[in-house]
């Protein structure tokens, strides 16, 4: 095959992904730490970059899902015989379309039509990164997730919850007692060969690829003590499935993710942590860890 | 609600065994109900499997007195609990 135009890999969770276009592709800074120079590998996703927006695109599609919340529009996604239309919005100006993406039936390979603006050329630009990374995990074995992770060398434990919860505090707090972030707001969890991995995808700040074993979930609140206990079964899975990222208007989507869940839990621990934001919380978990292995 | 209104709303869920039990989730056309997600135990399992287009309550609580050791009365109790909380679910 001839070497494309204006080729960039990036490789997030180890899925490698391709893009390429006829215009220099500019990314985001998060993203420049995940660039894969490495041709030994094919790519596992495709995106083609194109500059301009097209009219009319999605018109006779069916609309089966919108993202938004009371302030704003994120992306809604269209569905068709050959595959799913995207429309996303431009996040500062609220409700202007900022990409239009086409995923094709495989789940493999995507057009991405983007305009420049202030002379960048920027397909992936937030929030379009995230939802193709939430949709090559539905292709794959993986998930990605609201959540914190924090990595001591073998194991991670990995912190979610509702926002403002304490994800990013429950993290710093292990910091300080020694362990890696793996990150502090977004995750890919993948299923392979020999267990549950989780990986740190591309953020606004540049951080460098990372990976670990994932040992335990901690569904986590605050609390005015210290406090634990060990979920299991259809609640464990039915708590740790609400803070994925989920387009839920597909039962072939749900089923594939409840199943992994249920894998996954059936695999790592799953806690319930209500914590007192204090570095004694590490301590708290070490020891019920502890007193578990006894 | 009436019993037959609530078989209509089952096809909205999509229901997945997870060991004895079961996990209902809503399909969804946006983000709102992204935290609702619903176990329910083995007695509310056997009830959401049996609830159909012909289902009535005395059907309902043979199908509770057949599979359990339960008086009709307890029985009675159970069914009301259940369509009410997924009366309560689907209206969601």
């Amino acid at each position: 095959m001839p070497a494309r135009p204006n080729s960039i890999c990036i490789s997030i969770a180890e899925f490698k992904i391709e893009l390429f276009s006829e215009q220099k592709i500019d990314l985001e800074e998060g993203y420049l730490p995940f660039i894969d120079t490495n041709d030994s590998k094919v790519a596992d996703f495709s995106i083609e970059c194109i500059e301009g927006l097209p009219v009319e695109l999605f018109n006779s599609d069916k609309l089966v899902f919108e993202a938004e919340n009371e302030a704003q529009k994120f992306y809604s996604v269209y569905k068709h015989d050959q595959g799913h239309g995207f429309y996303i919005y431009n996040q500062q100006t609220v409700n202007d379309i900022q990409q239009i993406a086409v995923l094709d039936g495989s789940f493999c390979n995507w057009k991405i039509y983007a305009e420049r603006r202030n002379g960048i050329f920027m397909p992936l630009r937030y929030p379009m990164g995230p939802i193709i990374m939430h949709y090559m995990t539905l292709k794959s074995n993986a998930v990605l997730m609201h959540a914190s992770s924090a990595f001591d060398g073998t194991k991670a434990r990995l912190f979610s919850g509702f926002s403002g919860a304490g994800k990013s505090t429950i993290s710093m707090l292990w910091a300080k007692a020694g362990h890696q972030i793996i990150n502090d707001d977004r995750l890919i969890i993948r299923k392979l060969e020999d267990g549950f991995y989780v990986y740190n995808t591309p953020m606004y700040y540049q951080d460098q690829p990372k990976k670990a074993p994932l040992s335990s979930v901690f569904l986590i609140s605050h609390s005015p003590v210290n406090k634990i206990k060990q979920l299991n079964g259809a609640v464990a899975v039915s708590k740790v499935m609400a803070f994925s990222i989920q387009n839920n208007y597909d039962r072939q989507f749900i089923q594939s993710r409840i199943d992994l869940f249920a894998e996954l839990c059936s695999k790592v621990s799953v806690y319930e942590l209500g914590f007192v934001p204090d570095e004694n919380v590490v301590k708290f978990v070490l020891n019920h860890e502890a007193g578990e292995n006894k | 609600m009436e019993i037959q209104s609530l078989c209509k709303l089952k096809s909205k869920f999509v229901a997945r065994e997870v060991g004895d039990e079961l996990i209902i989730v809503p399909l969804s056309a946006n983000v709102a109900q992204m935290n609702e997600l619903f176990t329910l135990n083995e007695t509310a399992k056997i009830l959401w499997d049996h609830l159909d287009e012909n289902s009535t309550f005395e059907s309902l609580l043979r199908v509770i007195t057949d599979n359990f050791d339960i008086d009709t009365t307890t029985a009675s109790k159970d069914i009301e609990l259940f369509l009410n909380k997924l009366d309560g679910l689907l209206k969601k």
